[in-house]
Protein backbone atom coordinates (compact mmCIF):
# COMPACT_ATOMS: atom_id res chain seq x y z
CA UNK A 1 0.00 0.00 0.00
CA UNK A 2 1.22 3.41 -0.76
CA UNK A 3 0.86 5.90 2.08
CA UNK A 4 -0.76 9.53 1.17
CA UNK A 5 1.02 11.92 2.66
CA UNK A 6 0.71 14.45 0.72
CA UNK A 7 -3.32 15.24 -0.44
CA UNK A 8 -2.69 18.20 -2.34
CA UNK A 9 -2.07 16.04 -5.70
CA UNK A 10 -5.76 14.72 -5.74
CA UNK A 11 -7.48 17.39 -5.31
CA UNK A 12 -7.64 18.09 -9.34
CA UNK A 13 -9.30 15.05 -9.57
CA UNK A 14 -11.99 15.93 -7.61
CA UNK A 15 -13.44 18.72 -10.46
CA UNK A 16 -13.05 15.82 -13.29
CA UNK A 17 -15.04 13.61 -11.18
CA UNK A 18 -17.58 16.69 -10.84
CA UNK A 19 -17.73 17.25 -14.34
CA UNK A 20 -19.14 13.75 -15.08
CA UNK A 21 -22.53 14.75 -14.23
CA UNK A 22 -24.48 17.92 -15.28
CA UNK A 23 -26.87 20.29 -13.10
CA UNK A 24 -30.02 18.89 -12.59
CA UNK A 25 -28.78 15.29 -12.74
CA UNK A 26 -26.88 13.55 -10.79
CA UNK A 27 -24.50 10.05 -9.37
CA UNK A 28 -24.46 7.94 -6.65
CA UNK A 29 -22.21 5.38 -6.11
CA UNK A 30 -21.40 3.67 -3.46
CA UNK A 31 -18.20 0.97 -3.37
CA UNK A 32 -17.54 -1.34 -0.41
CA UNK A 33 -19.63 -4.27 1.69
CA UNK A 34 -23.01 -4.31 1.11
CA UNK A 35 -25.39 -4.97 4.14
CA UNK A 36 -28.99 -5.05 4.91
CA UNK A 37 -28.96 -2.19 6.85
CA UNK A 38 -26.62 -0.18 3.94
CA UNK A 39 -29.11 -1.31 1.39
CA UNK A 40 -32.08 0.37 3.57
CA UNK A 41 -30.13 3.74 3.67
CA UNK A 42 -28.84 3.40 0.12
CA UNK A 43 -32.49 2.93 -1.27
CA UNK A 44 -34.01 5.76 0.68
CA UNK A 45 -31.53 8.05 -0.37
CA UNK A 46 -32.43 6.90 -3.73
CA UNK A 47 -35.91 7.64 -2.66
CA UNK A 48 -35.72 11.10 -1.29
CA UNK A 49 -33.96 11.87 -4.74
CA UNK A 50 -36.50 10.46 -6.60
CA UNK A 51 -39.84 11.06 -5.52
CA UNK A 52 -38.21 15.21 -6.04
CA UNK A 53 -37.31 14.15 -9.66
CA UNK A 54 -39.85 12.06 -11.39
CA UNK A 55 -43.18 12.73 -10.88
CA UNK A 56 -44.74 9.59 -12.01
CA UNK A 57 -44.82 7.10 -9.01
CA UNK A 58 -45.00 4.20 -11.96
CA UNK A 59 -41.46 5.18 -13.15
CA UNK A 60 -40.76 5.74 -9.54
CA UNK A 61 -41.75 1.56 -8.59
CA UNK A 62 -39.95 0.83 -11.69
CA UNK A 63 -37.05 2.35 -10.84
CA UNK A 64 -37.12 1.22 -7.14
CA UNK A 65 -38.09 -2.54 -8.03
CA UNK A 66 -34.69 -2.46 -10.58
CA UNK A 67 -32.63 -1.17 -7.50
CA UNK A 68 -33.84 -3.58 -5.09
CA UNK A 69 -33.26 -6.45 -7.55
CA UNK A 70 -29.61 -5.13 -8.58
CA UNK A 71 -28.97 -4.61 -4.82
CA UNK A 72 -29.96 -8.03 -3.46
CA UNK A 73 -27.84 -9.27 -6.16
CA UNK A 74 -24.80 -7.81 -4.81
CA UNK A 75 -25.38 -8.96 -1.43
CA UNK A 76 -26.36 -12.57 -2.76
CA UNK A 77 -22.42 -12.70 -4.57
CA UNK A 78 -21.25 -11.54 -1.65
CA UNK A 79 -22.13 -13.93 0.50
CA UNK A 80 -20.27 -16.08 -1.91
CA UNK A 81 -17.46 -14.80 -1.49
CA UNK A 82 -17.37 -14.94 2.17
CA UNK A 83 -18.11 -18.40 1.65
CA UNK A 84 -15.80 -19.79 -0.48
CA UNK A 85 -11.66 -20.85 -0.02
CA UNK A 86 -10.94 -19.21 -3.20
CA UNK A 87 -7.80 -17.05 -3.51
CA UNK A 88 -8.93 -13.15 -4.59
CA UNK A 89 -4.97 -13.31 -5.92
CA UNK A 90 -3.95 -10.12 -6.42
CA UNK A 91 -7.06 -7.91 -6.08
CA UNK A 92 -7.49 -8.44 -2.43
CA UNK A 93 -10.53 -6.30 -3.25
CA UNK A 94 -13.95 -7.71 -2.76
CA UNK A 95 -15.86 -4.17 -2.80
CA UNK A 96 -19.40 -4.36 -4.81
CA UNK A 97 -20.51 -1.35 -6.26
CA UNK A 98 -23.75 0.25 -6.38
CA UNK A 99 -24.71 3.16 -8.71
CA UNK A 100 -27.34 5.02 -10.10
CA UNK A 101 -27.34 8.07 -12.39
CA UNK A 102 -29.60 10.28 -13.99
CA UNK A 103 -28.67 11.41 -17.28
CA UNK A 104 -31.42 13.70 -18.50
CA UNK A 105 -34.68 11.36 -19.30
CA UNK A 106 -32.99 8.32 -18.15
CA UNK A 107 -31.95 6.60 -15.34
CA UNK A 108 -28.95 3.98 -15.12
CA UNK A 109 -28.55 1.50 -12.36
CA UNK A 110 -25.41 -0.32 -11.99
CA UNK A 111 -24.03 -3.14 -9.83
CA UNK A 112 -20.64 -4.67 -9.97
CA UNK A 113 -19.64 -7.56 -7.95
CA UNK A 114 -17.29 -10.31 -8.19
CA UNK A 115 -18.00 -13.78 -9.28
CA UNK A 116 -16.41 -17.05 -9.53
CA UNK A 117 -15.01 -17.83 -13.51
CA UNK A 118 -16.49 -21.33 -13.22
CA UNK A 119 -20.11 -19.37 -13.17
CA UNK A 120 -19.20 -16.50 -15.86
CA UNK A 121 -20.65 -19.06 -18.85
CA UNK A 122 -24.20 -20.11 -17.40
CA UNK A 123 -24.51 -16.39 -16.04
CA UNK A 124 -23.63 -15.07 -19.46
CA UNK A 125 -25.86 -17.50 -21.29
CA UNK A 126 -28.80 -16.48 -19.06
CA UNK A 127 -28.24 -12.62 -19.50
CA UNK A 128 -28.11 -13.30 -23.79
CA UNK A 129 -31.45 -15.40 -23.77
CA UNK A 130 -33.11 -12.55 -21.46
CA UNK A 131 -31.87 -10.08 -24.07
CA UNK A 132 -33.01 -12.20 -27.26
CA UNK A 133 -36.82 -12.51 -25.88
CA UNK A 134 -39.51 -9.96 -27.01
CA UNK A 135 -42.16 -8.78 -24.18
CA UNK A 136 -44.12 -11.22 -24.83
CA UNK A 137 -41.51 -13.71 -24.84
CA UNK A 138 -40.12 -12.69 -21.28
CA UNK A 139 -43.81 -13.05 -19.76
CA UNK A 140 -44.62 -16.46 -21.21
CA UNK A 141 -40.36 -17.08 -19.63
CA UNK A 142 -41.57 -15.63 -15.80
CA UNK A 143 -45.07 -17.69 -15.90
CA UNK A 144 -43.13 -20.92 -17.07
CA UNK A 145 -40.42 -20.53 -14.27
CA UNK A 146 -43.70 -19.41 -12.09
CA UNK A 147 -44.93 -22.69 -12.49
CA UNK A 148 -42.63 -25.18 -13.47
CA UNK A 149 -40.53 -23.87 -9.93
CA UNK A 150 -37.43 -24.31 -12.29
CA UNK A 151 -35.09 -21.96 -10.40
CA UNK A 152 -31.17 -20.92 -11.07
CA UNK A 153 -29.01 -22.52 -8.57
CA UNK A 154 -28.73 -18.98 -7.04
CA UNK A 155 -32.06 -18.70 -5.82
CA UNK A 156 -33.83 -17.13 -8.40
CA UNK A 157 -31.67 -14.97 -10.49
CA UNK A 158 -33.31 -16.20 -13.22
CA UNK A 159 -36.30 -14.30 -12.28
CA UNK A 160 -34.69 -11.54 -11.47
CA UNK A 161 -32.63 -10.64 -14.64
CA UNK A 162 -36.04 -11.13 -16.37
CA UNK A 163 -38.20 -9.03 -14.21
CA UNK A 164 -35.06 -6.58 -14.39
CA UNK A 165 -35.74 -6.61 -18.45
CA UNK A 166 -39.62 -6.44 -18.37
CA UNK A 167 -39.92 -3.32 -15.74
CA UNK A 168 -37.33 -1.21 -17.20
CA UNK A 169 -38.32 -2.22 -20.86
CA UNK A 170 -34.48 -2.28 -22.53
CA UNK A 171 -32.08 -4.74 -22.62
CA UNK A 172 -29.85 -5.51 -19.93
CA UNK A 173 -26.01 -4.14 -20.72
CA UNK A 174 -23.10 -6.45 -18.60
CA UNK A 175 -19.66 -6.96 -18.67
CA UNK A 176 -17.52 -9.30 -17.18
CA UNK A 177 -13.80 -8.21 -16.34
CA UNK A 178 -11.39 -10.83 -15.97
CA UNK A 179 -9.41 -10.12 -12.68
CA UNK A 180 -7.32 -13.35 -12.23
CA UNK A 181 -7.67 -17.38 -12.45
CA UNK A 182 -10.66 -17.30 -9.94
CA UNK A 183 -12.25 -14.28 -10.36
CA UNK A 184 -14.25 -11.92 -12.69
CA UNK A 185 -15.54 -8.50 -12.10
CA UNK A 186 -19.16 -9.02 -13.15
CA UNK A 187 -21.39 -5.52 -14.23
CA UNK A 188 -24.78 -5.00 -14.82
CA UNK A 189 -26.53 -1.75 -16.18
CA UNK A 190 -30.08 -1.09 -16.67
CA UNK A 191 -31.10 1.78 -18.49
CA UNK A 192 -34.83 3.36 -17.56
CA UNK A 193 -36.42 5.87 -19.86
CA UNK A 194 -38.20 8.22 -17.97
CA UNK A 195 -40.63 9.24 -21.76
CA UNK A 196 -42.23 7.11 -23.61
CA UNK A 197 -43.51 3.77 -23.84
CA UNK A 198 -42.14 0.80 -22.14
CA UNK A 199 -40.48 -2.28 -24.47
CA UNK A 200 -38.50 0.46 -26.19
CA UNK A 201 -36.03 -2.28 -27.08
CA UNK A 202 -33.75 -0.62 -29.73
CA UNK A 203 -31.22 0.52 -26.97
CA UNK A 204 -27.98 -0.49 -28.28
CA UNK A 205 -26.03 -2.15 -26.21
CA UNK A 206 -23.51 -3.36 -28.47
CA UNK A 207 -21.63 -0.04 -27.86
CA UNK A 208 -22.46 0.74 -24.23
CA UNK A 209 -20.63 3.76 -23.62
CA UNK A 210 -21.94 4.35 -20.14
CA UNK A 211 -21.42 1.05 -18.53
CA UNK A 212 -17.63 1.60 -20.21
CA UNK A 213 -17.61 4.75 -18.55
CA UNK A 214 -18.78 3.29 -15.29
CA UNK A 215 -16.29 0.42 -15.79
CA UNK A 216 -13.35 3.26 -15.79
CA UNK A 217 -15.18 5.46 -12.99
CA UNK A 218 -15.09 1.74 -10.48
CA UNK A 219 -11.38 1.43 -11.04
CA UNK A 220 -10.45 5.22 -10.18
CA UNK A 221 -12.82 4.93 -7.28
CA UNK A 222 -11.10 2.27 -6.67
CA UNK A 223 -7.49 3.51 -7.22
CA UNK A 224 -8.46 6.36 -4.97
CA UNK A 225 -10.05 4.19 -1.90
CA UNK A 226 -13.48 5.82 -2.41
CA UNK A 227 -15.88 4.29 -0.59
CA UNK A 228 -18.91 6.64 -1.04
CA UNK A 229 -19.75 9.45 -3.59
CA UNK A 230 -22.44 11.67 -4.12
CA UNK A 231 -22.59 13.83 -7.35
CA UNK A 232 -25.06 16.15 -7.66
CA UNK A 233 -27.63 19.11 -6.34
CA UNK A 234 -26.82 19.17 -2.15
CA UNK A 235 -29.99 20.40 0.03
CA UNK A 236 -30.87 19.04 3.19
CA UNK A 237 -32.46 16.27 2.48
CA UNK A 238 -29.94 14.54 0.23
CA UNK A 239 -27.85 15.81 3.55
CA UNK A 240 -29.74 13.53 5.90
CA UNK A 241 -29.89 10.47 3.71
CA UNK A 242 -25.96 10.57 3.03
CA UNK A 243 -25.39 11.29 6.85
CA UNK A 244 -27.69 8.39 7.83
CA UNK A 245 -25.80 6.42 5.59
CA UNK A 246 -22.13 7.23 6.99
CA UNK A 247 -24.01 6.67 10.34
CA UNK A 248 -25.52 3.01 9.58
CA UNK A 249 -21.98 1.92 7.70
CA UNK A 250 -19.11 2.70 9.88
CA UNK A 251 -19.07 1.13 13.55
CA UNK A 252 -19.07 3.54 16.59
CA UNK A 253 -15.89 4.61 17.25
CA UNK A 254 -14.27 8.55 17.96
CA UNK A 255 -12.50 8.80 13.87
CA UNK A 256 -16.64 7.56 13.06
CA UNK A 257 -18.03 10.65 14.88
CA UNK A 258 -15.45 13.04 13.25
CA UNK A 259 -15.91 12.09 9.97
CA UNK A 260 -19.67 12.74 10.69
CA UNK A 261 -19.06 16.19 12.52
CA UNK A 262 -17.15 17.21 9.67
CA UNK A 263 -19.30 15.74 6.68
CA UNK A 264 -22.54 18.34 8.48
CA UNK A 265 -19.85 21.36 8.00
CA UNK A 266 -19.01 20.24 4.35
CA UNK A 267 -21.93 18.98 3.27
CA UNK A 268 -24.33 22.12 4.67
CA UNK A 269 -21.34 24.32 3.27
CA UNK A 270 -22.20 23.50 -0.37
CA UNK A 271 -25.79 23.94 0.24
CA UNK A 272 -25.65 26.91 2.30
CA UNK A 273 -22.48 28.46 0.24
CA UNK A 274 -22.62 26.75 -2.76
CA UNK A 275 -23.55 28.60 -6.13
CA UNK A 276 -24.93 26.96 -9.20
CA UNK A 277 -24.06 28.07 -12.70
CA UNK A 278 -27.35 27.48 -14.46
CA UNK A 279 -30.70 28.03 -12.41
CA UNK A 280 -31.70 25.16 -10.47
CA UNK A 281 -34.16 25.40 -7.59
CA UNK A 282 -33.32 22.66 -5.80
CA UNK A 283 -29.99 22.25 -3.80
CA UNK A 284 -26.61 23.71 -4.97
CA UNK A 285 -24.60 21.26 -7.59
CA UNK A 286 -21.68 19.81 -5.96
CA UNK A 287 -19.50 17.07 -5.21
CA UNK A 288 -18.92 15.00 -2.38
CA UNK A 289 -16.67 11.92 -1.36
CA UNK A 290 -15.05 9.66 1.23
CA UNK A 291 -12.48 7.67 0.60
CA UNK A 292 -10.09 5.59 3.06
CA UNK A 293 -6.53 4.72 2.96
CA UNK A 294 -4.49 2.60 4.86
CA UNK A 295 -4.56 5.60 8.33
CA UNK A 296 -7.22 7.87 7.30
CA UNK A 297 -10.51 8.89 6.21
CA UNK A 298 -10.05 11.34 3.68
CA UNK A 299 -13.49 13.97 3.29
CA UNK A 300 -13.50 16.23 0.05
CA UNK A 301 -16.36 18.25 -1.12
CA UNK A 302 -16.11 20.37 -4.25
CA UNK A 303 -17.75 22.87 -5.62
CA UNK A 304 -18.88 26.17 -7.20
CA UNK A 305 -17.66 29.92 -5.77
CA UNK A 306 -17.95 32.97 -7.33
CA UNK A 307 -14.72 33.78 -8.99
CA UNK A 308 -14.82 37.20 -7.62
CA UNK A 309 -14.84 36.05 -4.02
CA UNK A 310 -11.66 33.22 -4.25
CA UNK A 311 -9.23 35.48 -3.10
CA UNK A 312 -11.52 36.29 0.21
CA UNK A 313 -11.74 32.08 0.38
CA UNK A 314 -8.45 31.89 -0.05
CA UNK A 315 -7.07 34.64 2.02
CA UNK A 316 -9.33 33.21 5.19
CA UNK A 317 -8.01 29.24 4.48
CA UNK A 318 -5.03 30.27 4.61
CA UNK A 319 -5.04 32.34 7.81
CA UNK A 320 -6.97 29.22 9.46
CA UNK A 321 -4.33 27.25 8.09
CA UNK A 322 -1.79 29.59 9.91
CA UNK A 323 -3.13 28.86 13.69
CA UNK A 324 -2.28 26.97 15.64
CA UNK A 325 -4.44 24.97 18.12
CA UNK A 326 -4.39 27.46 21.36
CA UNK A 327 -5.18 30.40 18.44
CA UNK A 328 -7.84 28.27 16.91
CA UNK A 329 -9.77 27.85 20.17
CA UNK A 330 -9.53 31.41 21.02
CA UNK A 331 -10.53 32.53 17.76
CA UNK A 332 -13.72 29.80 18.32
CA UNK A 333 -14.40 31.32 21.55
CA UNK A 334 -14.34 35.19 20.05
CA UNK A 335 -16.80 33.39 17.64
CA UNK A 336 -19.09 32.43 20.22
CA UNK A 337 -18.99 35.90 22.18
CA UNK A 338 -19.16 38.23 19.49
CA UNK A 339 -22.58 38.83 19.92
CA UNK A 340 -22.52 40.26 16.39
CA UNK A 341 -21.79 37.65 14.31
CA UNK A 342 -24.65 36.27 13.30
CA UNK A 343 -23.85 33.61 11.01
CA UNK A 344 -21.01 31.70 12.24
CA UNK A 345 -20.37 30.18 8.96
CA UNK A 346 -19.92 33.50 6.82
CA UNK A 347 -16.96 33.60 9.65
CA UNK A 348 -15.60 30.82 9.36
CA UNK A 349 -16.73 28.90 12.26
CA UNK A 350 -17.02 25.39 10.54
CA UNK A 351 -13.85 25.44 8.76
CA UNK A 352 -12.08 26.40 12.34
CA UNK A 353 -13.82 23.69 13.79
CA UNK A 354 -12.87 21.35 10.96
CA UNK A 355 -9.44 21.97 11.83
CA UNK A 356 -9.64 21.92 15.16
CA UNK A 357 -11.41 18.42 15.10
CA UNK A 358 -8.93 16.99 11.98
CA UNK A 359 -5.94 18.19 13.66
CA UNK A 360 -5.07 18.76 10.40
CA UNK A 361 -4.36 21.99 8.18
CA UNK A 362 -7.24 22.22 5.42
CA UNK A 363 -6.25 21.49 1.61
CA UNK A 364 -7.83 23.48 -0.51
CA UNK A 365 -7.96 23.99 -4.52
CA UNK A 366 -9.43 26.88 -6.36
CA UNK A 367 -9.90 26.05 -10.02
CA UNK A 368 -11.16 28.51 -12.55
CA UNK A 369 -14.19 27.95 -14.84
CA UNK A 370 -14.83 31.14 -16.25
CA UNK A 371 -14.57 34.88 -15.29
CA UNK A 372 -17.79 34.56 -13.06
CA UNK A 373 -17.41 30.41 -11.37
CA UNK A 374 -14.50 28.82 -10.16
CA UNK A 375 -14.27 24.95 -8.62
CA UNK A 376 -13.80 25.21 -4.85
CA UNK A 377 -12.51 22.00 -3.55
CA UNK A 378 -11.65 21.67 0.32
CA UNK A 379 -10.00 18.08 1.84
CA UNK A 380 -9.68 17.26 5.13
CA UNK A 381 -8.34 14.01 6.69
CA UNK A 382 -9.35 11.97 9.86
CA UNK A 383 -6.79 9.54 11.39
CA UNK A 384 -8.13 5.95 11.88
CA UNK A 385 -5.68 5.50 14.82
CA UNK B 1 -45.64 29.96 32.74
CA UNK B 2 -46.37 27.66 29.82
CA UNK B 3 -43.77 25.07 29.22
CA UNK B 4 -42.04 24.88 25.74
CA UNK B 5 -42.20 21.76 23.95
CA UNK B 6 -40.69 21.41 20.58
CA UNK B 7 -40.67 17.84 19.17
CA UNK B 8 -37.49 15.90 17.61
CA UNK B 9 -36.87 15.79 13.75
CA UNK B 10 -34.59 14.53 11.94
CA UNK B 11 -32.17 17.07 12.19
CA UNK B 12 -33.59 19.53 15.08
CA UNK B 13 -33.27 18.43 18.64
CA UNK B 14 -36.72 17.82 21.28
CA UNK B 15 -36.80 20.46 23.84
CA UNK B 16 -38.69 20.11 26.77
CA UNK B 17 -38.73 23.45 28.94
CA UNK B 18 -41.15 22.62 31.43
CA UNK B 19 -40.93 24.91 34.65
CA UNK B 20 -44.05 23.34 36.53
CA UNK B 21 -42.15 19.84 36.71
CA UNK B 22 -38.94 21.58 36.95
CA UNK B 23 -37.99 19.69 33.48
CA UNK B 24 -35.53 21.79 31.18
CA UNK B 25 -33.85 19.40 28.52
CA UNK B 26 -32.27 19.26 25.04
CA UNK B 27 -32.12 16.57 23.28
CA UNK B 28 -31.35 14.23 19.82
CA UNK B 29 -29.23 15.81 17.24
CA UNK B 30 -29.09 19.62 15.90
CA UNK B 31 -28.28 20.32 12.52
CA UNK B 32 -30.45 22.44 10.78
CA UNK B 33 -29.48 24.63 7.89
CA UNK B 34 -30.67 27.72 9.66
CA UNK B 35 -30.17 27.05 13.13
CA UNK B 36 -30.59 30.82 14.24
CA UNK B 37 -34.29 30.43 12.72
CA UNK B 38 -34.81 27.11 15.30
CA UNK B 39 -33.40 29.01 17.97
CA UNK B 40 -35.03 32.36 18.24
CA UNK B 41 -38.44 30.93 19.73
CA UNK B 42 -35.97 28.84 22.28
CA UNK B 43 -34.03 32.07 23.43
CA UNK B 44 -37.19 34.10 23.45
CA UNK B 45 -38.69 31.84 25.99
CA UNK B 46 -35.55 31.52 27.93
CA UNK B 47 -36.33 35.52 28.41
CA UNK B 48 -39.23 35.22 29.50
CA UNK B 49 -38.08 32.11 32.15
CA UNK B 50 -35.15 34.58 33.29
CA UNK B 51 -37.75 36.42 35.37
CA UNK B 52 -39.76 33.95 36.68
CA UNK B 53 -37.43 31.50 36.90
CA UNK B 54 -37.57 28.48 39.87
CA UNK B 55 -35.09 28.72 42.86
CA UNK B 56 -33.05 25.94 41.08
CA UNK B 57 -33.01 24.79 37.71
CA UNK B 58 -31.01 21.95 35.81
CA UNK B 59 -30.94 21.59 32.25
CA UNK B 60 -29.96 18.79 30.55
CA UNK B 61 -28.14 18.41 27.30
CA UNK B 62 -28.26 15.29 25.71
CA UNK B 63 -27.02 16.37 21.92
CA UNK B 64 -25.99 13.88 20.29
CA UNK B 65 -24.68 15.55 17.08
CA UNK B 66 -24.76 19.15 16.86
CA UNK B 67 -23.47 21.80 13.59
CA UNK B 68 -21.12 24.64 14.11
CA UNK B 69 -24.21 27.00 13.28
CA UNK B 70 -25.87 25.13 16.43
CA UNK B 71 -22.90 25.01 18.60
CA UNK B 72 -23.24 29.35 18.04
CA UNK B 73 -26.67 29.23 19.16
CA UNK B 74 -26.41 26.16 22.23
CA UNK B 75 -23.87 29.20 23.55
CA UNK B 76 -26.46 31.96 22.82
CA UNK B 77 -28.80 29.43 25.23
CA UNK B 78 -26.07 28.95 27.65
CA UNK B 79 -25.26 32.68 27.85
CA UNK B 80 -28.97 33.15 28.94
CA UNK B 81 -28.97 30.52 31.41
CA UNK B 82 -25.94 32.09 32.97
CA UNK B 83 -27.38 35.31 33.33
CA UNK B 84 -30.29 32.90 34.95
CA UNK B 85 -27.58 32.08 37.00
CA UNK B 86 -27.57 35.82 38.62
CA UNK B 87 -30.80 35.14 40.26
CA UNK B 88 -31.54 31.44 40.98
CA UNK B 89 -29.40 28.74 41.13
CA UNK B 90 -28.78 26.83 37.79
CA UNK B 91 -26.87 23.63 37.00
CA UNK B 92 -25.99 23.04 33.43
CA UNK B 93 -25.67 18.81 33.01
CA UNK B 94 -23.54 17.98 29.91
CA UNK B 95 -23.82 14.85 28.43
CA UNK B 96 -21.53 13.43 25.91
CA UNK B 97 -20.97 10.23 24.40
CA UNK B 98 -17.61 8.45 25.81
CA UNK B 99 -16.19 8.09 22.73
CA UNK B 100 -16.93 11.95 21.70
CA UNK B 101 -14.02 13.66 22.59
CA UNK B 102 -15.36 16.64 20.29
CA UNK B 103 -18.75 16.92 21.90
CA UNK B 104 -16.80 16.59 25.76
CA UNK B 105 -14.61 19.31 24.28
CA UNK B 106 -17.46 21.78 23.22
CA UNK B 107 -18.67 21.83 26.91
CA UNK B 108 -15.00 22.24 28.60
CA UNK B 109 -14.93 25.24 25.91
CA UNK B 110 -18.75 26.23 27.49
CA UNK B 111 -18.14 26.07 30.90
CA UNK B 112 -14.72 28.43 30.44
CA UNK B 113 -16.32 31.26 28.69
CA UNK B 114 -19.74 31.30 31.88
CA UNK B 115 -19.90 31.09 35.31
CA UNK B 116 -22.50 29.06 35.60
CA UNK B 117 -21.88 25.37 36.90
CA UNK B 118 -21.28 22.30 34.90
CA UNK B 119 -21.54 18.94 35.12
CA UNK B 120 -19.79 17.14 32.61
CA UNK B 121 -21.86 13.42 32.62
CA UNK B 122 -20.17 10.94 30.46
CA UNK B 123 -22.44 7.86 28.89
CA UNK B 124 -21.96 4.65 26.63
CA UNK B 125 -23.90 4.78 23.79
CA UNK B 126 -22.83 1.48 22.89
CA UNK B 127 -24.64 0.06 26.37
CA UNK B 128 -27.89 2.80 25.61
CA UNK B 129 -28.24 1.53 22.58
CA UNK B 130 -31.06 -0.98 21.95
CA UNK B 131 -29.65 -2.06 18.51
CA UNK B 132 -28.35 -0.18 15.09
CA UNK B 133 -27.48 -4.04 13.67
CA UNK B 134 -30.85 -4.78 12.33
CA UNK B 135 -29.18 -7.15 9.79
CA UNK B 136 -30.63 -10.14 10.34
CA UNK B 137 -34.27 -8.71 9.86
CA UNK B 138 -35.88 -9.99 6.80
CA UNK B 139 -35.89 -6.32 5.11
CA UNK B 140 -37.23 -7.39 1.38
Amino acid sequence: MIRRKNINKPLKITYDLFQRVENGDFEYIYRGNFTQTLTRKILSLAETNLQKLVDKSSLQNRIYFIMVEGLQNVTRHQDDLSGSSGDTGDTGDFSGIFAIQKKGNRYLITTGNLIVNSKVDSLKQRLERVNSLDREELKNLHREILSTGELSDKGGAGLGLIEMARRSGNKLSFDFEYVDLYWSYFYLQTEIPSRGELGIEEHDITDNESIKSIKSLNHLLSKKDILLNFNGNFNQNNILSLLSIIKGQMSMSSPAKKVYYIMVEMLQNISKHGENIEDYPDGNSGIFYLSQTEDDFILTSGNYVESSKVDVFKERLEFINELNEDELNDYFNKILLDQSAVDPQKTGLGFIDIRLKSHRKIAFDFTKVNDDYSFFTLQTSIKLK
Amino acid sequence: MKPLIIKATEDTPEIIFDPLNNVFKISNVSLPENAIEFYAPVLAWLKKYREEANPTTVFDFNIEYLNTASSKQIFELIFLIDKINQKSNVVIRWHYDKIDEDMHALGIRFTNLVNVKFEMVEYEKSILDEDQDDDDENFF
